[in-house]
């Protein structure tokens, strides 16, 4: 996917932004916070997961997602999310 | 003024329940048992999974001793590469349920793990797999095992102690450590968990006067300012403490209570007036806290008990008194009554924890001898109200 793709959701976007916040988290806790639906939630972590800015373990019938440590993806974005948030801040 | 304030404590966290001592008195012998029990830990782990009791009555230093030891462990492990994790979890606290208490310990490896959606057993195995991927091993410590028995029956120790039958050749990464105050309990378990948990027993004596004295002595010189704890006071608690079935938790509540009256009345030193003000502050307080460690029906005949003095004023009951009393109260909380039998066996708990005093009457009414139960030290007002309070979490 391009990147003006991947980054046209907001949903997406406040899936990274809960995962940079919380660490890990499962697909319900996930959808609860970004005030979605369940499915339409693990549609949104799979597209980020193909990326490569997300990874999961799955524990029985759960799936834990967290930010794909080893991927420069997951980094870049992260620090994109941050700076942002952090300017922001600043400016209130 | 702030600058005045005068303090005989140096530093009063050293007194707090929670804190653990790096010496343990009168306790090295049985912390070289549990490191031995666990030596293959540093060496081999993975290659076996061991099961310990620990057993002694109300502060005789369990808890303290599993922590102590558990900190050492983990500190040492460290030191040679092994993932070694000591996980404390007090069965009361999680009202006993084998969930939370697996709930506990796997959100220390994933802190937001989802709290439903999976069976306790899942639950068990998903532990195992978090350990498997991050070659971590476990000691986890289960507090107040009673609590444990009590909600889960015997099943949940059951499946704890086999869970490597369904682990051929991998690694065993989860140890125990079950403390309970009477071995009692382990007669409720299946022959051979028994039979296991057996095997690995460290039994805590009572502390001695003497021993408590060194204990308390230690304490001091952590808490107290220099020279401000004469050797009487000291001596004096150690004696109380012992006459309270030598708990040492006792004697430090009653340490740190003194030295907040000698404060109080701007003293330079704890007197053992100020111990034996504290002593008598003590006592109510105690004996409520303590309450939160009965089980179901003990506290309803205790609270049975509770009403009876409260209503008749008067200062000694008779078994079927407390008995009829305790009916009443069965039928307001709606709970079959025990047997007279099983009522038996509370009261003799009761009075060993100091709730109720027993004692045999001769020659009352036709039979030649009858118990007669009254309440030492503490006002049935107050007894009713915790227990009432305790009771309404419960049912
Ligand atoms: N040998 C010791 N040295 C120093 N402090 C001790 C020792 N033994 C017990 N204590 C202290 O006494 C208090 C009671 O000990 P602990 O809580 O371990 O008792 P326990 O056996 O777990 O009691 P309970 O059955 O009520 O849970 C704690 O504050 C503990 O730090
Ligand atoms: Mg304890």
């Amino acid at each position: 996917m391009k990147l003006e793709d991947v980054l046209s959701s907001r949903l997406r976007i406040r899936i990274i932004k809960v995962l940079i916040q919380v660490g890990e988290l499962n697909v319900s806790e996930i959808a609860r916070r970004i005030n979605a639906n369940y499915k339409s939630t693990s549609m949104h972590l799979k597209i980020l997961e193909d990326e490569g800015v997300l990874q999961h373990k799955t524990y029985g019938r759960i799936r834990l997602y967290r930010l794909n440590q080893s991927s420069p993806r997951a980094r870049a974005v992260q620090n994109l999310v941050e700076i942002w948030e952090h300017a922001n801040k600043g400016e209130r | 003024m702030m600058s005045q304030y005068k303090s005989v404590f140096k530093d009063e966290t050293k007194l707090d329940i929670n804190y653990v001592p790096y010496k343990l008195p009168h306790r090295d012998r049985e912390l070289r048992l549990l490191t031995e029990f666990f030596s293959f830990i540093l060496h081999a782990p993975g290659k076996m999974a061991q099961r310990i009791v620990i057993a002694g009555d109300v502060g005789s230093g369990k808890t303290v001793l599993s922590q102590r030891f558990g900190m050492n462990a983990t500190r040492e492990a460290e030191k040679r590469g092994i993932n070694l994790h000591y996980v404390h979890v007090n069965c009361r606290e999680y009202r006993g349920s084998l969930f939370l208490i697996l709930y506990h310990a796997v959100s220390v490896f994933h802190p937001s793990f989802p709290k439903r959606g999976y069976s306790a057993e899942e639950l068990l195995q998903i532990l195992l797999q978090v350990l498997d991927e991050q070659d971590a091993y476990v000691i986890l410590t289960l507090d107040e095992f009673e609590s444990l028995i009590e909600r889960e029956g015997t099943e949940a120790v059951y499946k704890l102690t086999r869970l490597q039958e369904t682990r051929v050749n991998k690694p065993q990464r989860l140890s125990l450590i079950c403390v309970m105050r009477n071995l009692k309990i382990l007669e409720k378990l299946d022959a051979s968990t028994r039979s296991t948990l057996q095997s690995n027993v460290i039994h805590l004596e009572k502390y001695s006067k003497r021993q408590l004295v060194d204990i308390l002595s230690d304490r001091v010189s952590l808490a107290f300012k220099p020279l401000t704890v004469p050797e009487d006071t000291v001596s004096l608690i150690a004696d109380i403490a012992s006459s309270e079935g030598g708990n040492a938790r006792f004697g430090i509540e009653l340490l740190w209570r003194a030295g907040k009256y000698a404060d109080a009345d701007d003293l330079n030193v704890v007197t053992p007036e100020c111990v034996r003000k504290a002593a008598s502050s003590i006592y109510a307080v105690m004996r409520k806290s303590e309450a939160a460690y009965l089980s179901l029906h003990e506290k309803l005949f205790l609270l049975g008990i509770a009403r009876f003095f409260k209503e008749s004023e008067r200062a000694y009951a008779s078994l079927a008194e407390a008995e009829q009393a305790y009916a009443v109260v069965c039928e307001e909380f709606n709970v079959k009554p025990r047997s007279h039998t099983q009522l038996w066996k509370y009261l003799r708990t009761l009075s060993a924890v100091g709730f109720v005093k027993t004692e045999v009457s001769e020659n009352i009414g036709s039979r030649g001898r009858s118990t007669i139960i009254y309440l030492p030290r503490i006002s049935a007002h107050e007894l009713e109200k915790e227990l009432t309070a305790l009771l309404e979490k419960d049912v």
